[in-house]
């Protein structure tokens, strides 16, 4: 889980060569300078609850970072047990057995910074659903994070910026209703099916185009229901394959997203931070000119008496 | 801002990686290859022979021609081989990622995120 905490590295103090007149309610002598300051003081505070801010979603990122790290390592640590035992004919799981015709199984949405789906608000409740119904294999943690993803509008992330999400595809609510259990973490519901079956491929991979609403005889445009990428290397995959699956499948759908998410969200921080750094630099000319003029004004006042 | 144009058809994630990485990725099933006119994979698999030129084709194709591309994730040791191009990628989407791979660890200071990171800072 994400470090949530809020402020771990404290913003830098207010920069305070940037503000000439540090006490300027004391005197009040200078009427002209006290919007100027003011301003300079306005867009200074602005920055720095925008650098708070980007400092938290760092600390997230850097969090995110570590965790995606973690679950890799665990990957290529499966892959590699599963390639030193493999079976005799497999030289290495590797692109030698890449299906020509893959089809996405997981696919991203990006959704705007209200919380409207791009593509459509009809699939963001089909995939919220069928992610619940999916997640009983991958445990409640999941299900846990999925329910904290629904909660939109909370996040101040979601408000700004875009949000990215990975979800299977197509929703298997739709096709094979709740078998996603008996293969473990994440595992498609087609897959399932075939990995339940007696391992006749292709009856298997026509299965779900029957399912579908479009029927079988869509052309070559529609895209086929992906199958399961664990039957590009047989039927029967050494469990090391499949636990390697499950780590790429967790990196995927919850860590990588949300890195996306924040990245999209660090970069508009940081446009508004420039912005607002130009707006003070531009207040604090303005400022420093009055100052000179009311110098020279006083100059004059002080030779004519 | 981005406008919704920009990102609505943008549903595959890409991979530009090693061999292992890409396997891994792909088992999650992101792997996606379009109808037969064109054949276009959303992954490159990146050994000893492959030549920076064809990195550096796969990125431009993934990042400025083809449209459905949402998210780029790249080994970091292969985004060291087009350094120069990473960094100056500036486009809201696809959204670059770089990922360690088996052989190189990850090193922050070379992340292009944290980079920005820095150059806010004014390191």
């Amino acid at each position: 889980m994400p470090n949530t905490n809020p402020n771990p590295h404290p913003a830098p103090p207010p920069n305070s060569t940037s503000n000439p007149n540090p006490h300027p309610t004391s005197s009040s002598s200078s009427p002209p300078t006290k919007p100027a300051t003011t301003d300079t003081n306005r867009e200074t505070s602005t920055i720095d609850a925008l650098l708070t801010g980007y400092l938290s979603l760092l600390d997230e990122y850097t969090a995110l970072r570590h965790t995606l790290h973690a679950l890799q390592a665990r990957m290529y640590h499966d892959l590699a047990r599963a390639n030193f035992a493999a079976e005799r004919g497999v030289r290495r799981y590797g692109r030698d057995y890449y299906d020509g015709r893959m089809q996405a199984g997981r696919r991203v949405r990006v959704c705007d910074g209200g919380g409207g789906l791009a593509g459509g608000d009809v699939d963001v409740k089909g995939a919220e659903g069928d992610r619940e119904e999916e997640g009983v294999g991958g445990g409640g943690e999941r299900e846990g994070e999925d329910g904290k993803k629904g909660e939109e509008g909370d996040d101040p992330r979601e408000r700004e910026g875009v949000v990215f999400r990975v979800a299977v595809y197509p929703p298997p609510g739709r096709g094979a209703g709740g078998k996603g259990e008996d293969e473990g973490p994440g595992t498609e519901a087609p897959t399932t099916e075939a990995a339940d079956g007696n391992g006749n491929g292709d009856r298997e991979e026509k299965k779900p185009g029957k399912e579908g609403p479009a029927g079988g005889g869509e052309g070559e445009k529609q895209s086929v229901n992906p199958i399961d990428p664990l039957r590009w290397f047989g039927i029967l995959t050494p469990l090391p394959l499949r636990q390697a699956q499950g780590h790429a499948i967790k990196a995927v759908e919850e860590i990588i997203p949300q890195l996306a998410t924040l990245s999209a969200a660090m970069a508009a921080v940081e446009l508004e931070v420039r912005r607002a750094r130009k707006k003070r630099a531009k207040a604090e000319k303005a400022e420093e000119k009055k100052l000179v003029a009311l110098e020279e004004k006083m100059g004059e006042v002080d030779v004519n008496e | 801002m981005a406008s919704q144009a920009d990102f609505r058809d943008r549903q595959f994630l890409a991979v530009i990686g090693d061999e292992d990485s890409v396997t891994g990725l792909l088992l999650a099933g992101i792997g996606h290859v379009t109808a037969p006119p064109d054949n276009q994979k959303n992954f490159l698999v990146v050994d000893a022979k492959t030549d920076n030129a064809s990195i550096e084709a796969a990125f431009e194709r993934f990042t400025t021609e083809r449209k459905d591309i949402g998210i780029v994730l790249i080994n970091q040791h292969i985004a060291d081989r087009i350094r120069n191009r990473v960094d100056t990628y500036t486009q809201a989407f696809p959204t670059i990622l770089e990922i360690p791979s088996k052989d190189h660890p990850y090193d922050p200071e070379k992340d292009s995120v944290l980079r920005r990171v820095r150059r806010l800072f004014g390191e």
